[in-house]
């Protein structure tokens, strides 16, 4: 392949191949974890270090394709080490396994480069040469161990082909390798190439039925067994044809614009529905009133009614489908983590069994690219401050190994997601001690352990004495808190000291669909998002109260701040003299009463941003387009209650209530 | 002939302006705008156009110019700027004209009611003077001043 530019579309098949590098490296990352297990075991499942084999074949073919040549000696060097583990030729220890961990960084590291280009990764030549030279070593002893082997007399008796064919077999198999490199098979398309591999083996297979078992035990556990070349070669081949056939044909690959481009086609549909069904029934009545319409007309009238009905719930059905497709599984998140336990464990000098539950658990694309860093953030935290080290775990009667659970499950409308450790807890009286240091809190202010927990929150806030690598760089929990609360998502916190502490996050399924209170304010009709809805209330004005010159009403003992929406957003509604319509909202045990002027019920909303345009407008997330046609802004909530509690209007003290 | 570009005009007041036809996705009769309470002054408010939001501008008070009451002729232009739509509330819109290159000069400094940071130039046809309009600049360049102006208010 000479310019490969003329063949396809390069950026396409870029993206492509980062695609596929990112799910094969995380393939890799979690065989080598399992791989680890066999440390020093002498015994291997060769299923594990096969499918590390593939991965790196396949990773080395599409980069040698488009020639991002750094990529593919990195994966043609990793793929020889397993080769050799393959064939028993190398024993698994635990430096080895250390630098195919570290090879599998530097091929990360490598592709990022090679994909969006930038200063190449330093080390790497280092890096080359030690694994040359590991790899050197098991290269030439094998050869010397090879020779004497008894199992090769075995071997003859167990298949007595004449060496003439398997050698030209042995030929015309390295042949087709060698073309199948030299081509360079499209990912898109691997299966020409397999084919052809694959009649080999087959015409292999058919050389004789005792040489056919024994390939086939080539294939599964035993490699020891058999140290001739062909079958071990058609292995591979083999099996990537299998699972080409299996799993590749039953995904694709779509780009998320392109859904919600479909989402908003949808949107339109559901629209025009609508309409439709308004004008069948204008129609019918029309019709009904005139009585002298034709009977022909009638059923006609009645057609369009049906069809509407027909339409609307193909329609629905629609809509929730794509909704359905967007949905992936967490578990594309909860991959990382066991390798960045494995590694920041193994740095600490902490032992650290991570449990997963709940990988399955699906939730809206976006949601899911989004939760990885605040995720990954708390995971860190765990290892960092909560784990002890083994010996003081010892010491407290723990077991040695500290445990970090994540677990992710659906509860109604929301997914929860749980992270865990069984570690020290929060210590109450650093976190205050602390805050009392950067002048957070003041030495007097009597704080209950929660509002102590909520603390950390504070930005710049780290209990860590000294700043490590891990956390305690200054990202903080605030960040996390952040970042959760953008997606909507409620963060919260439960530690035991000594014991362990718990995050616990409610994220909403899909932020493009929620349930939503329709309130109207100035001829206005606005959602607020019901998760954060507690109750509305009609009220008479006479118990409406004032605190430091904010209205507040007292709900069951507690104080509650009002915001008037109308005045809020500044669009001049009168006030009602007699009566307020409150809706009572509230988000981490802060309530805050939004005065509008009248409710109009619950409704599923499709949330679409306002454009960048228009910018921020504080007290607004979003809009939605209702069923009529016409535009709903949706209220954030977040900053209504922000803006009531943070502008002096109301003490902490006086609304702390949980 | 020399090279030429096609721009679409339309009137805010008695002047003519002309927008790059390229930048022109379509032209529509003026439907309900959403307002957007707390957004700078110029922003008309947004609109649902086939399923997607489109802010909308009042070109008029964009240039500082008083607001108009909307007539049978008022028409939103919906502009595509970069990967940006927004529709501008104008006057009327007149037709799609073919400007010479070589018949349009640098904005002079001195011009009617628009800020000529907002003017690439200024095309001749006939006796007919077209202001020509940098919407990128409409869009995006002081939009961003009026926001912040927006934020000291909600600050204050």
């Amino acid at each position: 392949m000479s310019s490969s530019g003329e063949f396809f579309d390069r950026t396409e098949f870029v993206q492509y191949f980062r695609d596929e590098t990112e799910e094969l490296l995380q393939s890799i990352d979690s065989d080598l974890l399992r791989l680890e297990g066999y440390v020093d075991t002498k015994a291997l499942d060769p299923e594990i270090v096969n499918s590390l084999f593939r991965a790196l074949h396949t990773i080395k073919g599409s980069a040698g394709m488009l020639e991002f040549v750094a990529v593919q000696q990195i994966a043609h060097k990793l793929e020889n080490i397993f080769d050799l583990l393959r064939k028993d030729r190398m024993p698994l220890t635990e430096g080895g396994i250390n630098l195919l961990f570290e090879g599998r960084d530097v091929l990360t590291a490598l592709v990022r480069v090679a994909v969006a280009g930038g200063e190449a990764p330093g080390g790497v030549d280092d890096y080359v040469q030690r694994l040359d030279a590991f790899a050197e070593i098991y290269d030439s002893t094998a050869q010397v161990i090879e020779g004497p082997r008894g199992e090769a007399d075995d071997e003859e008796t167990l298949a007595p082909v004449d060496d003439e064919r398997v050698a030209a077999f042995q030929a015309e198999v390295e042949r087709m390798l060698a073309e199948a490199n030299a081509k360079q098979p499209a990912p898109a398309a691997p299966a020409v190439d397999l084919d052809d591999a694959q009649a080999a083996v087959d015409a292999f297979l058919s050389l004789s039925p005792i040489a056919a078992v024994a390939a086939e035990s080539a294939v599964a556990p035993a490699p020891r067994e058999w140290p001739a070349q062909p079958a071990v070669a058609a292995a591979p081949a083999q099996q990537d044809h299998k699972r080409v056939g299996v799993a590749k044909n039953q995904t694709i690959r779509v780009d998320i614009e392109r859904l919600d481009l479909l989402l908003n086609l949808v949107g339109e549909l559901v629209i025009n529905r609508t309409r439709i069904s308004d004008i069948a029934s204008t129609l019918g009545r029309e019709l009904g009133n005139k009585g002298g319409a034709g009977r022909g007309m009638a059923a006609l009238a009645k057609d369009l009614s049906e069809s509407s009905a027909l339409l609307a719930r193909t329609t629905n059905e629609i809509q929730e489908s794509i909704m359905k497709v967007r949905m992936v599984p967490i578990g594309q998140v909860f991959d990382r983590f066991p390798r960045t336990v494995r590694d920041l464990a193994k740095a600490r000098g902490k032992e650290i069994r991570l449990e997963i539950f709940g990988a399955d658990t699906d939730l809206d694309k976006t949601i899911v690219d989004e939760v990885g860093e605040p995720l990954m953030h708390l995971v860190r935290n765990c290892i960092d401050h909560g784990i002890e080290a083994p010996a003081v775990r010892e010491a407290r009667g723990k077991p040695r190994h500290g445990t970090i659970k994540l677990n992710a499950y659906h509860e109604g409308n929301q997914v929860i997601l749980e992270i865990s450790d069984d570690g020290a807890g929060i210590d109450l009286q650093r976190v205050r001690e602390k805050a009392i240091r950067n002048g957070v809190i003041d030495e007097n202010d009597r704080l209950s352990d929660r509002e102590i927990i909520e603390l950390i929150f504070t930005p710049g806030f780290s209990t860590a004495d000294q700043v490590t690598d891990v956390s305690g760089r200054g990202v903080g929990m605030d960040v996390v808190k952040k970042n959760i609360l953008r997606l909507k998502g409620v963060f919260d916190v439960d530690s035991v000291q000594g014991e362990g502490t718990t995050f616990t996050m409610k994220m909403p399924l899909t932020l493009a669909i929620i349930q939503a209170l329709m309130v109207r304010v100035a001829d206005e009709l606005y959602s607020i998002p019901l998760d954060a809805v507690i109750e509305s209330q009609r009220i008479d004005a006479s118990d409406l109260r004032t605190v430091h010159g904010g209205e507040v009403i007292t709900l069951r003992g507690q104080v509650v701040p009002l915001i008037r929406v109308g005045e809020f957003f500044r669009l001049g509604a009168p006030r009602d003299p007699d009566k307020v319509m409150i809706v009572i909202v509230g988000l981490q045990g802060r309530q805050v009463g939004l005065v509008v002027d009248s409710f109009q019920g619950e409704q599923e909303i499709v949330i679409k941003p306002l454009s960048d345009v228009i910018g921020r407008i504080a007290g607004i997330s979003g809009a939605t387009i209702l069923g009529n046609g016409s535009i709903s802004l949706i209220i954030d909530v977040h900053s209504l209650v922000a803006s009531a509690y943070g502008s002096g209007r109301a003490t902490r003290a006086e609304f702390s209530g949980v | 002939m020399s090279e030429s570009t096609q721009v679409v005009s339309f009137k805010l007041g008695p002047e003519e302006y002309g927008v790059d036809i390229a930048q022109v996705q379509e032209i529509n009769r003026m439907v309900a705008v959403t307002k957007v309470p707390r957004a700078p002054v110029f922003m008309e408010g947004v609109i649902n156009l086939r399923g997607q939001l489109i802010p909308i501008i009042d070109l008029r008070t964009r240039f500082g110019m008083p607001r108009a009451e909307h007539t049978k002729n008022t028409r939103i232009v919906v502009t595509e700027i970069g990967t940006k739509r927004v529709g501008m509330v104008v006057d009327s819109v007149s037709e799609v004209l073919r400007l010479p290159l070589d018949a349009i000069e640098p904005a002079p400094d001195m011009i009617t009611g628009v800020d000529t940071e907002y003017i690439r130039g200024v095309g001749k046809i006939d006796d007919r003077l077209i202001i020509l309009l940098d919407l990128a600049k409409i869009v995006t360049g002081s939009e961003k001043r009026e926001l912040e102006t927006t934020d000291i208010e909600t600050a204050a």
